[in-house]
């Protein structure tokens, strides 16, 4: 369903992202986890279609991002890290333009948005203008609309961010309704308790280059132990430590 | 207000002042981008001209007030001018306040950290006075110094620079105060549209009443008929000696013929008066904020046109869906924003203003022209005007207003060509309309014959598709999506070249069409039929001229990196 490889992305001197291979098939709730700056946020934009790969391949759905975006596009639901969304616009008004730009017939547009309004709660918000929404219903616009025109792949940058427990709580129902469809779901998180639930599989980035990829099990093998938590292992493999905190932290005092 | 926070403002404005230097810099000088290293030391080469030609200016200026004698009171003619200016740094300042003390995101920044209000409002202001003592010095220095120079007189230099900077105090200070005041009442967001329609309402209102009580406009005669020197008009609220503009003017007259003391006097009393002021306004900004600004009325929930339920589902008939989609969306956040709706409407107020009041008169002059392509083409100089406004506000904008949301329609399954198609559409059509309107109306006024106007209307159509084409193109090539604020969208360079292209194009028509009516008159060639081959000309060449920028522009959006 979707495949990367040696995907990189360059900035003059700097690397955002380098040599990176994945490999995601259906039905998978894939988490991509790292710290700030690793390159997450690079590689989803990368993989939808809206960054140039410096070098490397990508396909989604079986097309080539690059030498086919409008077929490749037409499969992908994309939602940003805190979306720009039109102000100006109605609710109910930038899902119809959404599913116009994703080709849904209007009538079975109309249709979606109404059933997509009513899971998210905002049926009784949607004639207002999104520059009177909080963050967390603006991301929840932003899932309506992709969702609105049935994805085969969902990419998701810091879904949560922003959302109450119980809005966080029916976003993850929804990522795991979408899985169970058989369609793709890749998300990126800094919470990892949540990845760690959800997952059937993970891959961790650090400064561009992915350091580990598989299932909670197949990381816990990495890293040599058994039992450790998912943001254990993450430290170890990301090298933050606890014991480098509490030095700098006793260096401030005085 | 004590001292001690008077001083912390000050230093506190200091630190933003530069805070802002050094994002300026960085965006320039250190960005390390070709592009805009070019760009500054372009803009540095133009700033260094027009100096240049300014200083010229003077000097010449100057040696002729060494061979004639005028009668001017300088402390009245000062008056006047800061008078004028009041009016710029009232409107200014009302942007400022609304940026500055309630919009910038900086502002939580600093109200959180360990500072008392006071300050931080009053470092603000502090901003505000040096930003304008540049502006003000941008425009004057090279002016200050040939006349310091030339009358060996340096306090006109010094003198200057310290009433720019002391004399936008009193504005900035009540309109800062205004503002808090006002926000406990009116929306903070509905700040900007508040300010654009008063600035649309002072610019009619003043042209009115210029039309109406300017003797020079009602009688157009009258200045030959009056002899004698000119003189400077009466306005008591600029002379009063009790008023800011008259202080003003008498410290800048006296410093000007060397009059010490009174110089002193007056430069004392609007020191004394602004330092005061300042710190009470310090004081009582900090005040109207504890008192109610903290919780300053929030944007109202806004509804859109679209009721709960309702499906509005709408599409231009012969338009690709979306292509539709995208032209319903444009004029939609065009007209539902106060600010974007103004740029709209600026153009069409201009040419009310410019044309409206002295209709009469500009139509009898025309019509005297008699029937002919001469009369046809000058009927469509309102058109014209129309066409640059109304294409510059709108194509140059259409895709960068976009802005960051951009990435909506480029994580879509379409090309960017058939956005650039949309955006040509929600440009043409608006504009066509007007330019089609406007054009047919001249022409039916100055009927210069059946087949001029029907043809010179033909030829507006067409400028009017390539134009607005040719500026979309522009407008895409310097596209901005990182905009915060209406008025950054359209890039500066942009501008410059979409009025060159306007320029090309008309001038090319213009020069044609008399090249079409000389070749009649200096050959047999019937004039209809020269006319006829001008403006296939013409039109044929707007059209490839839009093409191309089209072209060009599409390439950009090819590239475009959504990052």
């Amino acid at each position: 369903m979707l495949s990367a490889r040696l995907l990189t992305k360059r900035y003059g001197a700097l690397t955002a992202v380098e040599d990176l291979d994945l490999e995601v098939s259906p039905g998978e709730l894939f988490g991509f986890l790292g710290p700030n700056g690793a390159g997450k946020t690079t590689t989803i934009k990368m993989l939808v279609g809206l960054l140039r790969p410096t070098s490397g391949t990508a396909r989604v759905a079986g097309y080539d991002i690059l030498a086919e975006p409008e077929q490749a596009k037409a499969r992908i639901g994309y939602v940003p890290d805190a979306a720009s969304l039109y102000d100006k616009l109605s609710a109910r008004e930038f899902l119809q333009f959404s599913g116009d730009l994703y080709h849904v017939e209007p009538r079975l547009r109309d249709r979606r948005i109404d059933a997509l309004l009513h899971l998210f709660q905002l049926s009784d918000r949607e004639g207002d203008f999104l520059s009177g929404f909080s963050r967390g219903m603006r991301q929840k616009i932003s899932l309506a609309a992709a969702l609105l025109h049935d994805p085969q792949v969902l990419f998701l940058d810091e879904p949560t961010v922003g959302l109450d427990p119980q809005s966080a709580r029916q976003m993850k129902d929804i990522l795991q309704d979408v899985c169970r469809e058989g369609k793709t779901v890749f998300f990126s998180t800094h919470i990892l308790e949540i990845a760690e639930r959800m997952c059937t599989r993970l891959a961790i980035i650090n400064h561009g280059r992915l350091i580990a990829v598989g299932t909670l099990q197949d990381l816990r093998r990495q890293v040599g132990s058994d039992g450790e938590s998912l943001e254990q292992i993450f430290l170890e493999l990301t090298g933050g430590r606890e014991d480098d905190v509490s030095a700098v932290l006793r260096g401030l005092e005085g | 207000m004590s001292g001690r926070h008077l001083g912390g403002g000050v230093r506190l404005g200091l630190l933003l002042w530069r805070t802002q230097l050094t994002m300026f810099v960085n965006q320039t000088l250190r960005s390390r981008k070709p592009g805009r290293l070019v760009a500054v030391a372009f803009g540095i080469l133009i700033l260094v001209l027009l100096w240049a030609w300014e200083a010229f200016v003077t000097v010449l200026a100057l040696r002729a007030s060494h061979r004639f004698s005028f009668q001017l009171d300088p402390a009245h003619l000062f008056s006047l001018a800061f008078f004028a200016y009041t009016g710029i740094l009232v409107f200014s300042s009302l942007v400022f306040s609304l940026n500055a003390l309630l919009l910038n995101p900086d502002l939580d920044l600093l109200l959180s950290s360990p500072r008392p209000v006071e300050a931080v409002l009053a470092g603000r202001m502090v901003v505000q006075f040096l930003r304008l003592l540049l502006l003000s010095l941008l425009f004057t220095l090279p002016s200050l110094v040939v006349w310091s120079i030339g009358t060996g007189n340096p306090m006109i230099l010094i003198g200057f620079t310290a009433l720019f900077l002391l004399y936008p105090v009193f504005p900035v200070v009540i309109i800062s105060l205004a503002t808090l005041f006002l926000v406990r009442f009116i929306p903070v967001g509905r700040g900007k549209e508040i300010v654009t329609v008063l600035s649309l309402a002072l610019a009619l209102g003043i042209n009115l009443l210029n039309f109406l009580f300017n003797p020079a406009l009602r009688d157009p005669g009258l200045r030959a008929r009056r002899p004698g020197a000119p003189s400077l008009p009466d306005l008591p609220l600029a002379t009063s000696p009790w008023l800011p503009p008259g202080w003003a003017g008498r410290f800048a007259g006296a410093i000007v013929t060397g009059q010490w003391p009174s110089a002193i006097e007056w430069g004392g009393l609007l020191l004394a008066f602004s330092v005061g002021l300042f710190a009470l306004g310090a004081r009582l900004s900090g005040r109207l904020y504890l008192a109610g600004w903290i919780a300053a009325v929030p944007p109202r929930r806004r509804r859109g046109t679209t009721p709960a339920g309702a499906r509005p589902g709408r599409s231009i008939p012969l338009l690709h869906p979306v292509v539709s989609a995208i032209v319903l969306k444009d004029w939609r956040m065009r007209t539902r924003d106060i600010a974007q709706l103004a740029r709209f409407a600026m153009p069409v107020i201009f040419l009310f203003v410019l044309f409206g009041f002295r209709s009469s008169r500009l139509l009898a002059s025309v019509q005297s022209l008699g029937a002919g392509p001469v009369g046809a083409m000058l009927a469509l100089l309102p058109s014209w005007i129309l066409l640059l406004s109304l294409s510059s506000a709108l194509g140059l904008t259409a895709v960068s207003l976009e802005g960051q949301s951009i990435w909506i329609y480029a994580a879509s399954p379409n090309s960017f060509l058939r956005m650039l198609q949309a955006k040509c559409w929600s440009t043409a059509l608006p504009t066509v309309a007007a330019v089609t309107i406007a054009a047919a109306v001249t022409e039916a006024l100055v009927h210069p014959g059946w087949l001029w106007a029907v043809t010179a209307t033909g030829l507006a159509i067409v400028q009017a598709i390539a134009v607005t084409t040719l500026m979309v193109g522009i407008g895409t090539i310097f596209a901005r999506f990182d905009w915060t604020d209406v008025r950054r969208m359209l890039h500066p360079i942009a501008g410059l070249l979409g009025m060159v292209g306007f320029m090309v194009v008309v001038g090319a028509s213009a020069l044609l069409m008399a090249v079409a009516i000389a070749l009649a008159s200096a050959t047999r060639l019937p004039l209809a039929t020269t006319w006829l081959a001008a403006l296939l000309l013409s039109g044929g060449g707007a059209v490839a001229a839009g093409a191309l920028g089209l072209l060009i522009s599409a390439v950009r959006l090819e590239r475009l990196e959504v990052g």
